[in-house]
């Protein structure tokens, strides 16, 4: 129960204590069950199922997966398409739950992987930061004392009161990176380094992503942009097939993913 | 930009710090407490709903008020006109209106939850969220349209004359129970229906038979007395008396049927909430 607090964290400084790993999985797996046909009537179920028809592919996307991330590290995790990347994510994130094993979240998770999911088109870039907070859990009232914040963050000033119909795909992304990253979670989870608006946007959001991590943010990236990674991270984590083939410093990682990758 | 970006905030303490899968409770319970925890997204996605409904028409508003005026008008001018049902001493118009409004209620309310859960099927495969909170949400909105409703009803009472008594103040209780006898029976269609299409199909002709085998455009007299205990076990005929006896005979609904309505309602949500709750794995991996 207390493996991950007894473990000295690696990223923290120096006057904190010793805290418990951020995000701790222990031999975590995910199957899905998918029926081999597609069934998309009640009849047609009801009818392959009493005839015994019902035959189910079964998928393991997740093995058997431990990871111990520490508030304050940033690490990156590599893998061909279908390793398991995405669903390690969604587990993190909550929207899986895992089939076996278990998994710890201390703190606040911000996923950077869909932004602004659940902005609505017909609503001003204003109602959907508040609708869009509120999907992430804040309370409108916090969200109103920070709103000059987000919009100014975004640069959406003279937008902010149009309905995001009229935005153009940067100005979404920027007004999706600034009401997630509004406050400082205690986990990050990016999938991709955003290429979010122009060059000075993308750095904005970089010092702001470091300015998390300084602050005891741990944070997650999942890249195929190997440079990203070696640039950012700590540690890297290469996945295959649902497991973990390799995990360490992050050039050692990166090398023998490479590798990998020219042999077969 | 600027090179004193400013720092943002550490997030406000406000949910749950630790999550722990090997921790949980039964998903019914789990269910239960997430929601309370997304409360603020609940009523936030009420509003939308309703700003939206509103963005969307021109008349907005105006329309709430409109459409059941125009409903009444058509209804009392049928009924009153080709079947003449005896009615005692209270206008035929309010009595059918009060028991449409709710029956529209639950008509729409509940296919709606069942639009919703599909439609957030998607959302919450990306981002974490309890998925009861949409068809909260759902019943939320269309209470709050309901209850706009009930203004032009009010002005056809002023304008017949129809005697307004204390007992009107029961009406948002009865419309309350109405709301959870309504997510009840959504969660369950919505169960299977964000399956199978037909489910949907199936309850929407279910609905038809059901506004027809209750006592809302013709009053439970008509019915043969041998009959009449069965009709009984009609949840909606509770609920509709709830509202309708505070409308059209100025007095608050029999003790009996606040029981009714009120064992009803509750068994419905804990069923609906039951197997909402029970099958929602089977949902994230929907192929």
């Amino acid at each position: 129960m207390t493996t991950a607090a007894d473990t000295v964290p690696v990223g923290s400084t120096g006057d904190r204590q010793a805290v418990a790993a951020a995000i701790e999985l222990t031999d975590i797996a995910v199957r899905f069950s998918m029926p081999t046909e597609r069934i998309v009537s009640f009849k047609e179920y009801v009818l392959k199922r009493l005839s015994g028809k019902l035959e189910h592919r079964e998928l393991w996307a997740l093995r058997s997966l431990d990871l111990e991330v520490q508030p304050g590290e940033i690490v990156g995790v590599v893998g061909r398409n279908g390793a398991g990347k995405s669903t390690l994510l969604k587990v993190i994130s909550r929207v899986l739950r895992p089939t076996r094993g278990r998994v710890v979240i201390r703190g606040q998770v911000a996923p950077l992987l869909e932004l602004g999911a659940g902005f609505h088109f017909d609503l001003t870039g204003r109602e959907n930061v508040f609708l869009n907070a509120a999907l992430v859990g804040y309370p409108s009232r916090v969200v109103q004392e920070h709103l000059s914040e987000v919009i100014a963050f975004s640069e959406l000033e003279e937008f902010i009161d149009l309905p995001i119909r009229n935005y153009s795909s940067g100005m979404l992304a920027r007004l999706g990176f600034a009401v997630a990253t509004m406050f400082r979670p205690d986990i990050l989870l990016i999938d991709e380094l955003l290429a979010v608006g122009d060059v000075g946007f993308q750095e904005k959001c970089l010092k702001r992503i470091h300015d998390f991590r300084s602050r005891g943010t741990a944070i997650l990236l999942v890249s195929h942009q190997l440079d990203s990674i070696s640039e950012h991270c700590d540690r890297a984590l290469w996945i295959e097939r649902g497991a973990l083939k390799a995990e360490g410093p992050t050039d050692d990682v990166l090398q023998r993913y490479s590798e990998g990758f020219a042999e077969s | 930009m600027t090179d004193t970006p400013t720092p943002s905030p550490a997030q406000p303490a406000l949910r749950q710090q630790v999550y722990d899968s090997s921790k949980r409770s039964h998903p019914s319970i789990e269910e239960l407490t997430e929601l309370v925890r997304f409360w603020e997204l609940v009523i936030q996605w009420t509003r939308r709903n309703i700003k939206l409904r509103y963005k969307r028409s021109i008349l907005g508003v105006v329309w709430t008020l409109l459409e059941p005026l125009m409903l009444m008008t058509i209804l009392t001018v049928v009924f009153s006109t080709a079947f003449r049902f005896p009615t005692r001493d209270y206008p035929f118009p309010l009595f059918i209106l009060s028991g449409l409004l709710l029956f529209d209620f639950f008509n729409r309310s509940t296919l709606q939850i069942v639009e919703e859960t599909v439609a957030s099927l998607g959302l919450a495969s990306r981002i974490y969220v309890p998925r009861s909170v949409f068809a909260v949400a759902t019943v939320l909105t269309y209470l709050v349209s309901w209850g706009i409703a009930l203004i032009p009803l009010l002005g056809i009472m002023l304008v017949l004359r129809q005697p307004l008594s204390w007992a009107i103040l029961t009406i948002p209780f009865g419309m309350l129970l109405t709301g959870l006898f309504a997510l009840g029976v959504g969660l369950l269609v919505a169960t299977l229906g964000a399956f199978f299409h037909d489910v949907k199909l199936t309850y929407q002709v279910l609905l038809t038979g059901w506004l027809y085998a209750t006592p809302i455009i013709y009053p439970l007299e008509i019915v043969p007395p041998q009959f009449q205990k069965y009709f009984l076990l009609n949840p909606l005929l509770h609920l509709v008396a709830l509202v309708r006896e505070p409308i059209i005979l100025a007095r608050v609904a029999p003790l009996e049927n606040w029981l009714a309505a009120l064992g009803f309602s509750l068994a419905a949500l804990a069923l609906g909430w039951w197997v909402f709750t029970t099958q929602r794995n089977v949902f994230d991996y929907r192929s």
